[in-house]
């Protein structure tokens, strides 16, 4: 027998059949959402609340000389009024640290200049307006490029010449990491068959723009606790950054359901600082809901992007020399930026897993723009949007099929990679990524539509109008970081009849549309072998819940998953053995169900739960997940775009996906996670999301719904998705997370298309009508 | 023309509302949303954007969707007007569209949700057998950033009875091996004389 037929085939994978796992079940606030119940953090009030509102620079960087706000003090109804001459603590924002919350300087449009708390929102808003600040204006610098050149405005004191700190230690605990460097990557060019070099630039910073606003309410009332209500997908991570900013604090943070996040509303620390600074200073509860004009104009954004690199790929198609810099732009706050640094240079290795040459360095910079910060992707989309647009430079000098040079250079099981904690890592994922990619490409008819480089494959017969397809692939390692923990108790109902049983899970998960409490829920009745709706789930919150870093990244499905079926398991376990004792049988002879156990060969022997348990206690389990980084995710997409060559506008026609997710927990959810790479900031960077700054003034010009353009309902393109569950080795349901990197190839893939209708390179984000006119020559 | 009150109907209740600037007073210059979260506790209505671009807030007044952000309160005296709360019948239950969407899974964060199905709701009462493309129209001035929209539209088309209208499908690939090919996994050997159950568990404060 040969090597090749000793390969394991799809069909060989064993496919359970589970009761609940792998089945539709509406989620467990799906009646309350339909019908206006669900609370969001604005639908909720604390008694006494007061109403906290910011006055923010009209400048992108400026001293300010004075600020008088006695008439707002005087003005009935309003019971603070914060700048930096009266506050009464300086809390630090970034990571590292390097600026504080008011300060006589203020580095972007719509920075921090005085907080104000009052009896209503109506008189917040009109003390702003009594404020007199006198500025002075200072230069300012928009891109990364221009803040680290000799003689650029030097912003802030930490860091000199507007250079971040290369590598952050929290996520590099064996020391700074930054570049990706081995082999010989000038020895390799000369051996590669096809080499380009190339300049792409994603640096529109687009914001994802979930539909509620980041919004918080603070209640300080002395001493180091407080209690914070928040719009935030994750306590935890709101928690541990707020601790570490204000001294000696200890925060209590409780979440609702949080409307759309895209990892963008986790910490929401000026939000978060600016209400708990209001409430210490007026020992009142402060509730402080950012406008949707604030959102666009300074709340967190994509990072800015610019990739020059070098790449080689031999006449086999494996790219084999990476040589280049990722500049980034964080904007005018550097929190922690260096965490997605990381993650997307090792997810440029998971595409290029074959490439023993590289010398790709990056550096971090900040600028008078709106603050950057986490948004879906982590970095790896504003990595991927330049790399692969890069990558296609090369195999176009080849005339190499995107298709194949992704299949053949993607991360297979036994592949090393560093990831973000600059450690090396060996795949352990599926090997099945290839054959998921082919699956998409099949159903998507690639093979007629490819028809070479800059090449479209259909004219109209006026030939006014060309279509185009593109690719791409992108896959994440961090599907498996940070720690998670669960409690899980089976309780018996005191009296009843039939006497019933219920089960808790305590787990801190908020829910922020992606499904995950109730897939929890449902995975904890798959062990247990109970309905799903004797199954509940404790309300989100740091203080009484066990640890869990939250539903960051695509982290929520093995995470919870794991911690929560561990726990669920012992649970199990200990009913097991409370009946092997009770019936004098082994502990492998017994079996449950629906809160009963049985002989499983003699099923008439069974006992209730609730008979095995302490009278009146629960049977509890505890589990948990520890990070790794060795089972990264993959998704290929597959864009059909239509080009109108005379007024320069695209139209997405059609979008394939093709990915193995192991296991799938919830068909309905999975198809909406792939879904969901067309919003917050992913596809249409593209085509026409864009954050456009007046170059003068440095005032955000889309910073309104009306002006910000998003893809609206009668817009959206067909979306055909291929899965396969190939049972990947996470945890005991075999699954993987996939909605972070779901849209993150989208754009370079529209970018491919684009450039194929209209038989020009676009290596600009957006390409709007402007840009594709520019480029065919028509502008 | 000045008013001193102002009467509308929410939800199939009549609310009359002093007009004026004293404390407790509707102001003239309050709109159509606050009033009904803040006065009256009717959060479902969401206020998004503030300028009627985005949806969030729509209600149905006298039939049509309306921006309630952009609706003055005063000048829906004697209008008829029914929020995501107003929808479900106490005895019927769950509005079509409502049940549609739990059946379709359509929505993810659910932040958009009430002001999309408001806006389906007041097509429907127009047109209750719209096509997938007026069902696409009228929606058109809702955003939804987590991408609700293809199950939103499976569940309106449904609910139409518009049976071949799908822009999005989910191919499973084991769906692709044949059954026989498949390896067998053992069934679960559950006692399903579940009556025995019941009687072994019965328990009560006498017991």
């Amino acid at each position: 027998m040969s090597a090749a037929d000793k390969k394991m085939n799809y069909r060989d994978v064993v496919q359970p059949n589970y009761r609940h796992v792998g089945k539709y079940t509406p989620r467990i606030d799906a009646k309350d959402i339909v019908t206006g119940h669900a609370t969001y953090l604005d639908d909720f009030n604390v008694p006494g609340q007061l109403y906290g509102k910011t006055l923010r620079s009209p400048y992108p960087h400026a001293k300010i000389l004075s600020i008088d706000a006695t008439k707002a003090e005087a003005l009935p109804g309003v019971r603070a009024v914060v700048t930096y001459k009266n506050v009464p603590e300086q809390w630090g924002l970034g990571l590292p640290v390097h600026r504080h919350l008011l300060e006589d300087e203020v580095w972007c449009v719509g920075d921090v200049v005085a907080l104000v708390a009052a009896d209503t929102l109506e008189i917040a808003e009109e003390a702003l307006d009594l404020i007199d600040v006198e500025y002075k204006k200072l230069p300012a610098v928009f891109n990364a490029e221009d803040a680290l050149k000799e003689g650029a405005p030097q912003l802030y004191k930490r860091f000199p010449g507007n250079h971040v700190d290369n590598g952050i230690k929290y996520f590099q605990p064996d020391g700074p990491w930054w570049q990706i460097r081995r082999g010989d990557p000038e020895a390799a060019f000369a051996e590669c068959a096809y080499v380009a070099e190339d300049r792409v630039e994603f640096d529109k910073m687009p914001s994802p723009a979930a539909p509620e606003t980041p919004s918080a309410i603070a209640k300080w009332t002395g001493g180091t606790d407080y209690t914070l209500w928040a719009s935030s997908q994750s306590s935890h991570i709101l928690k541990l950054m707020a601790e570490g900013r204000i001294d000696h604090s200890n925060f209590d943070v409780r979440t609702f359901n949080v409307g759309g996040s895209y990892g963008n509303k986790q910490s929401l620390m000026t939000t978060v600082l600016s209400a708990c600074m209001l409430s210490r200073v007026t020992s009142k509860p402060v509730k402080v809901v950012m406008t949707k004009e604030e959102q666009l104009t300074c709340y967190e954004v994509r990072l800015g992007s610019i990739m020059n690199a070098k790449i080689g790929i031999t006449k086999d198609g494996i790219v084999n020399a990476i040589k280049g810099k990722w500049l980034v732009d964080t904007g005018s706050i550097a929190d922690s930026i260096q965490g997605q640094v990381g993650v997307g240079l090792g997810e440029a290795q998971l595409v290029c897993a074959k490439c023993a040459n590289w010398d790709m360095d990056s550096e971090i910079a900040v600028t008078n723009r709106q603050a950057a910060g986490i948004v879906r992707g982590y970095g790896g989309q504003e990595l991927n949007s330049c790399l692969e647009r890069l990558m296609a430079t090369a195999m176009k000098e080849g005339n190499l099929n995107p298709l194949d040079v992704f299949k053949k250079n993607y991360v297979a099981p036994g592949d090393r990679f560093q990831w973000r904690d600059g450690r090396w890592w060996q795949s352990r994922s599926s090997m099945f990524f290839p054959e998921a990619m082919q699956g998409a490409a099949d159903r998507f008819d690639w093979d007629k539509k490819w028809v070479g480089w800059n090449k479209p494959y259909w004219v109209s017969p006026n030939g006014k109008k060309a279509r185009g397809v593109g690719m791409g692939v992108i896959g994440n390692a961090d599907i498996n970081e940070d720690n998670t923990e669960c409690i899980c108790r089976i309780i018996p109902d005191l009296v009843g009849k039939p006497r019933a049983s219920k089960t808790v899970i305590e787990m801190d998960v908020t829910e922020s549309g992606m499904g995950t409490r109730s897939n929890v829920v449902k995975q904890v009745a798959e062990i247990l072998n109970v309905p799903v709706e004797t199954v509940y789930i404790t309300d989100p919150g740091s203080k009484y819940n066990p640890s869990n870093y939250g539903l960051c990244g695509s982290r929520g499905t093995i995470t919870t998953g794991k911690a929560a079926t561990l726990a669920a398991m012992e649970c199990k376990q200990k009913a097991l053995e409370l009946a092997a004792t009770h019936f004098h049988r082994s502990i492998d002879q017994m079996e449950t169900k629906d809160y009963m156990v049985y002989v499983r060969d003699t099923p008439e022997l069974m006992v209730p739960m609730f008979k095995l348990c302490d009278k009146e206690l629960s049977i509890c389990g505890y589990g948990k997940h520890l990070e790794l980084f060795n089972i990264p995710s993959c998704i290929a997409v597959f864009v059909d775009v239509e080009v109108d060559l005379e007024t320069g506008r695209q139209r997405l026609l059609h979008i394939g996906a093709g990915t193995d997710i192991g296991q799938i927990l919830d068909p309905k959810a999975v198809e909406m996670q792939l879904h969901g790479g067309i919003g917050s900031a992913c596809v249409d960077t593209a085509s026409m999301e864009e954050c456009l700054q007046d170059p003068i003034t440095g005032r955000l010009v889309t910073a309104s719904m009306l002006e910000y353009k998003m893809r609206t309902f009668n817009e959206f393109p067909t979306y055909d998705a291929y899965v396969m569950e190939s049972q990947i080795d996470t945890y005991v349901f075999k699954a993987l997370g996939i909605g972070e990197v779901s849209g993150a190839a989208l754009g370079g893939a529209v970018l491919m298309a684009i450039s194929n209708a209209t038989g020009k390179d676009i290596k600009t984000y957006p390409a709007t009508p402007g840009v594709i006119l520019s480029a065919i020559g028509k502008a | 023309m000045k008013k001193d009150f102002v009467t509308l109907t929410v939800n199939k209740r009549e609310y009359t509302f002093s007009v004026g600037t004293a404390f407790g007073q509707l102001p003239p210059s309050e709109t159509l949303v606050d009033t009904l979260r803040n006065r009256l506790g009717l959060t479902g209505t969401k206020s998004s954007c503030n300028e009627g671009a985005c949806g969030c807030c729509t209600v149905i007044k006298d039939t049509y969707a309306v921006a309630s952000c952009m609706t003055l309160t005063v000048d829906c005296d004697g209008s008829d007007i029914i929020t995501i709360e107003g929808l479900e019948d106490p005895e019927k239950g769950l509005d079509p569209i409502q049940q549609a969407f739990i059946d379709e899974y359509s929505f993810q964060c659910g932040y958009c949700t009430p002001g999309i199905i408001m806006s389906a709701k007041a097509l429907f009462m127009h047109n209750p057998h719209p096509t997938a493309e007026e069902i696409q129209e009228a929606l058109s001035g809702n955003f939804c950033r987590c991408i609700s929209h293809y199950t939103v539209l499976r569940a309106l088309n449904k609910v139409a009875g518009n049976e071949d209208a799908e822009l999005s499908e989910m191919h499973r690939a084991v769906d692709d091996i044949s059954v026989e090919d498949r390896i067998p996994v053992r069934e679960n050997k559950h006692p399903y004389n579940t009556s025995t159950w019941q009687a072994c568990n019965e328990h009560s404060l006498a017991d």
